[in-house]
């Protein structure tokens, strides 16, 4: 299966916009806490590619390894099986800096030890482009600029990052991923902590992002509308293995989503051609 | 509930019968010496201002510092001394004393075992706490107090009072004064070396100048170029070059030590400053002088010798003054200067208490 | 927007530098000598220019021989305290770290102490007498070193939380190790190493040793400065740190190599003084921000500023005598930590 897909070379970027991107084969994951007990959580050999411009949603309850497979992906755990390309390049074996350089992951942000601007922290994307000791130049500050204004954030630039509210960090994270100028933008749950209308803004900004600037974006999520509305693909796991991998009207469909998510719901087709789901209650 | 309960009492069981075998060692290991025969007292008041009740005749002495060891030897008393401290190295016959642990922190367990009539401590180095620990166990601790030599001797005195030895306590304080008065004689009119007294290099430590020490150090006619009330003052080696005193005086166990710190300070880059390093007077004395007890007249003989061999001839001492030749403040300086140290125990003294 | 640039770091180092010039100059000028600073400069002047090898003014021997490499001592171990200080705040994502706080210091004293006990047996030169104490309590450090790095591991890379458990519990042990050895030191050698456990600078060193200090200074704290930017991006998060483009297990070594070194350096040398690797970060960070590629240079000045003044202090406040100087960063550091700790809470 994986000789079918082509890799391209470096600096072949005439057919960049049909090509597969990111390409997932076979890849399997297992962690064991101690080396010589049995593994506790695996992931199951799964495959999937995606394109430029296209949003992916990894769809599934808790513990079902979705932000196993994130990490996968991102570079940050070595899989056991199988491989992950980039635009020809396994993941894993890039060099840190250049990684930053086509990976961007925004997750939940760990707490800040020093108080900081949030340009400052926008700043932090353009890190991966430097050598030892550098200073940020005239395009390093443009492209942070742009990144705050394509998040809708650019009035924070000088705010301190601990004196705004949970929404407005959120973008500035996003910000901060975009500065790096990836290929692929990955999301560890980023609606978590989102009001309803934050979460669509977020959404909507990233199909925009996506289709802009030719980002592959994945997304994790357990959001099923959210995945139904925005994602060109859905990947359905549960418990370590993959279920179904498509477009989200053949991945949510009802018997499958209620074996996944134990919950009585029923699936309706928008105008638009996108799933919806209902949940009822269990009695 | 009731396991707990049945346990703790196993516990203070077995506890009590682990205490009961462990209490039991030291005093089996002991030989129980008998109870002082003559329960006769009386009340004195020591060099603390303590009013203490001790024995007429106290026969089982024990002593918590090592000035105080060397003073019971010079009395004559040692066969009354049952227990000394870690530390009393002096004569070599205390070392076999039943040892009963370190001066501040002395094992109040041992001390008892030993049934002391009488435990000696001095005001200096020994703890208040560990006084009150003997008045409670109800041994009758008797402090000594000695800030310069005048009081060494008279504590000397007052100890051989206490033990019942005054004529050896008064024959031995007047050998050591008519010593003490030969060498001021000897000493008299030649001015004073200036000294630097080294207690410790890094960081440098002299010693105070109401110490005993410093008292020492004007019986040998040195006077020490620190001015300060403290015990143990830092002092700024920008200073000590500035007054540029003319020997540095060590104390050693071993002459070779000794010359060995001097000639690793002699390399230092700001110790060269000091011309009693470049032209090597240092003089070098036992450690005596670090202890309030009657060897320290040794020592500043000793230092005397060092500092003013001129003074000191063949013939016996003059009734006048015995330096004829001009006086020099100190030896040429191309001559460097004689350490005379011998390395045999400081024992005149001794001779005096038998 | 206002990113750092190479010129305003030039510029504010240089400041600083001014500063620290400054206060040495007046260092020079204080102490239990009196000093006339035109006397002096001109005797330097002559001095530089191999014109004389005597001095002019009286005392212009005892200021070069004894306060200038006592002056420069202070710099180079303020200055190292500091960067080692801002280093393992990084490092350890903890603003309580000092350097003292992985047991660097108590392994050099234990060292310092089986010197001065060894010493005694051994038969050496002068010049090796004079360097076994240092070298002693570099060893200690040294060890000390290499078994937290040890303890402190997980997964085969230093782990932050780990790295700080494992020091303090060797920091612990080697107290108590540290203590039993005292016991059984006589009484002289009590009252010395105990002055040397509160930081003192009135040695005079071997000028050997000075210039191995400063080599290992500027290679020491050299290689934690090309480690600046990743630094800044490790405590935004580990995790984050890695997909930013850092490559934090080769950071997280050299980092604790070279602060280790550092601090391994200037305890040697100068016993335990405290305050100046906690404080000096913490106010630099207030005045010039959390940006390491500023914070460390002036980590480096600024340490060296108040070292100079405190040991300044510590030899003429109670002139002729010498206080330990590190009552002296005591006595000012715990005051402006309070005040610090205030200002964190506002």
């Amino acid at each position: 299966m994986s000789s079918a897909l082509r890799h391209p070379l470096p600096g072949d970027t005439s057919r960049a916009t049909t090509d597969v991107r990111l390409s997932v084969e076979q890849v399997s994951y297992a962690y064991a806490p101690n080396p010589s007990q049995a593994p506790l959580f695996t992931l199951e050999a799964m495959s999937f590619q995606a394109k430029p411009g296209e949003l992916v949603a990894i769809l599934g309850p808790n513990a079902s390894g979705k932000s196993t497979l994130l990490k996968l992906i991102s570079g940050a755990l070595h899989p056991l099986s199988g491989r992950i390309f980039l635009n020809g390049f396994e993941t894993h074996s890039l060099p840190v800096k250049t990684r930053a350089q086509r990976i961007a992951l925004v997750q939940q942000e760990s707490r800040l030890l020093f108080p900081s601007h949030a340009w400052e922290f926008v700043m932090q994307g353009r890190h991966a482009y430097g050598g030892g000791l550098r200073f940020e130049s005239q395009e390093d500050i443009l492209i942070a600029k742009n990144a705050l204004a394509q998040v809708g954030a650019a009035e924070l630039a000088d705010r301190w990052m601990d004196k705004i509210s949970g929404g407005e960090k959120q973008r500035i994270i996003l910000a901060r991923a975009l500065a790096q100028q990836p290929l692929l933008l990955l999301l560890d749950e980023p609606t978590l902590h989102l009001d309803i209308g934050a979460q669509v803004d977020l959404l909507e900004s990233l199909r925009r992002l996506a289709a802009q600037n030719r980002y592959t974006v994945v997304v994790v999520t357990h959001e099923l509308n959210l995945a139904g509305e925005y994602a060109d693909q859905v990947v359905l796991l549960q418990r370590g293995k993959c279920l179904r991998v498509g477009p989200p009207a053949t991945v949510l469909q009802r018997e499958i989503l209620e074996q996944v998510f134990q919950a009585p719901l029923s699936v309706e087709m928008t105008p638009s051609g996108r799933p919806r789901v209902t949940l009822f209650s269990n009695k | 509930m009731q396991h707990g309960f049945a346990n703790a009492m196993r516990r203070a069981r077995v506890l009590g019968l682990a205490g009961l075998l462990l209490g039991a060692l030291p005093l089996s290991a002991q030989t129980l010496a008998p109870a002082p025969a003559s329960p006769a007292t009386r009340e004195v008041v020591d060099e603390a201002g303590r009013t203490v009740r001790v024995p007429l005749l106290p026969s089982r002495i024990v002593s918590l510092a090592p000035s105080l060891t060397e003073t019971l030897y010079a009395l004559g008393v040692q066969d009354r001394l049952v227990g000394d401290t870690d530390y009393c190295d002096f004569p070599p016959d205390a070392q076999k004393k039943q040892k009963v642990g370190g001066i501040i922190n002395p094992n109040l367990e041992e001390i008892a075992a030993l049934h002391p009539d009488l435990v000696l401590v001095t005001k200096e180095i020994n703890r208040l706490e560990t006084v009150r620990a003997l008045d409670a166990l109800g041994i009758p601790a008797y402090a000594t107090h000695s800030r310069n030599i005048d009081d060494i001797l008279s504590t000397t005195q007052k100890l051989a009072d206490l033990l019942g030895v005054t004529e050896t306590g008064k024959s031995l304080t007047a050998d050591l004064r008519a010593r003490l008065a030969a060498l001021h004689a000897r000493l008299e009119l030649l001015p004073p070396s200036r000294v630097l007294f080294v207690v410790w290099t890094r960081p440098l430590i002299s010693v105070g100048k109401n110490t005993f020490i410093a008292d020492a150090l004007r019986k040998a006619d040195a006077a020490s170029i620190v001015d300060a009330t403290q015990d143990w003052p830092q002092m700024n080696l920008e200073e000590v070059v500035r007054l540029q005193p003319d020997y540095l005086v060590f104390t050693a166990s071993h002459a070779e030590s000794a010359s060995r710190d001097f000639e690793s300070l002699a390399v230092l880059p700001g110790w060269k400053l000091l011309d009693a390093v470049r032209n090597r007077r240092f003089a070098v004395i036992s450690d005596a002088v670090n202890r309030p007890a009657p060897r320290i007249v040794s020592a500043i003989e000793e230092l005397a010798r060092q500092l003013h061999p001129a003074a000191f001839q063949e013939r016996p001492v003059p009734e006048e003054p015995a330096v004829p030749a001009p006086v020099q403040a100190n030896p040429p300086a191309a001559a460097p200067a004689h350490i005379a140290f011998n390395a045999q125990p400081f024992g005149e003294e001794l001779a005096c208490a038998r | 927007m206002r990113p750092l640039t190479l010129t305003r770091l030039l510029i504010r180092c240089g400041i600083l530098a001014l500063i620290l010039f400054a206060v040495v100059v007046v260092a020079m000028k204080l102490g239990a000598v009196q000093v006339s600073l035109y006397g002096l400069g001109k005797d330097l002047l002559s001095v530089l220019l191999h014109r004389t090898t005597n001095l002019s003014s009286d005392y212009g021997m005892i200021v070069l021989g004894i306060r200038l490499p006592r002056i420069l001592l202070a710099v180079f171990v303020g200055a190292s305290l500091s960067v080692a200080g801002v280093s393992f705040q990084a490092l350890l994502r903890n603003p309580l770290a000092d350097p003292y706080v992985l047991g660097i210091s108590s392994g050099a004293a234990l060292g310092a102490i089986v010197a001065l006990i060894v010493e005694a047996r051994l038969d050496l030169t002068p010049e090796m007498a004079g360097l076994i104490t240092p070298v002693g309590a570099f060893l200690g450090a040294a060890l000390t070193i290499a078994a937290v790095y040890v303890l402190g591991r997980r997964d085969g890379q230093i782990d932050s939380t780990t790295l700080l458990l494992g020091g303090i519990i060797t920091a612990s042990f080697l107290q108590a190790v540290i203590m039993f050895l005292m016991t059984t030191l006589s009484g002289n050698n009590l009252r010395g190493s105990a002055f040397w456990f509160m930081g003192d600078l009135s040695t005079p060193q071997p000028r050997s040793l000075l210039y191995f200090l400063s080599f290992g200074f500027i290679l020491a704290a050299g290689a934690i400065y090309t480690t600046a930017s990743d630094l800044n991006l490790l405590l935004a998060g580990e995790k984050e740190a890695m997909h930013l483009g850092v490559d934090v297990p080769r950071v997280r070594i050299v980092v604790y190599i070279a602060a280790s070194i550092l601090t391994g350096l200037a305890v040697s040398v100068s016993g335990t003084i405290g305050y100046v690797g906690l404080l000096v970060p913490h106010v630099m960070r207030l005045i010039f921000g959390s940006d390491h590629r500023m914070l460390i240079p002036a980590s480096a000045l600024g340490g060296a500023i108040a070292l100079v003044i405190a040991d300044t202090l510590a030899r003429t406040v109670t002139s002729p005598t010498d206080l330990p100087v590190g009552a002296m960063t005591a006595l000012a550091g715990a005051p402006l930590f309070i005040y610090l700790l205030r200002r964190r809470m506002a």
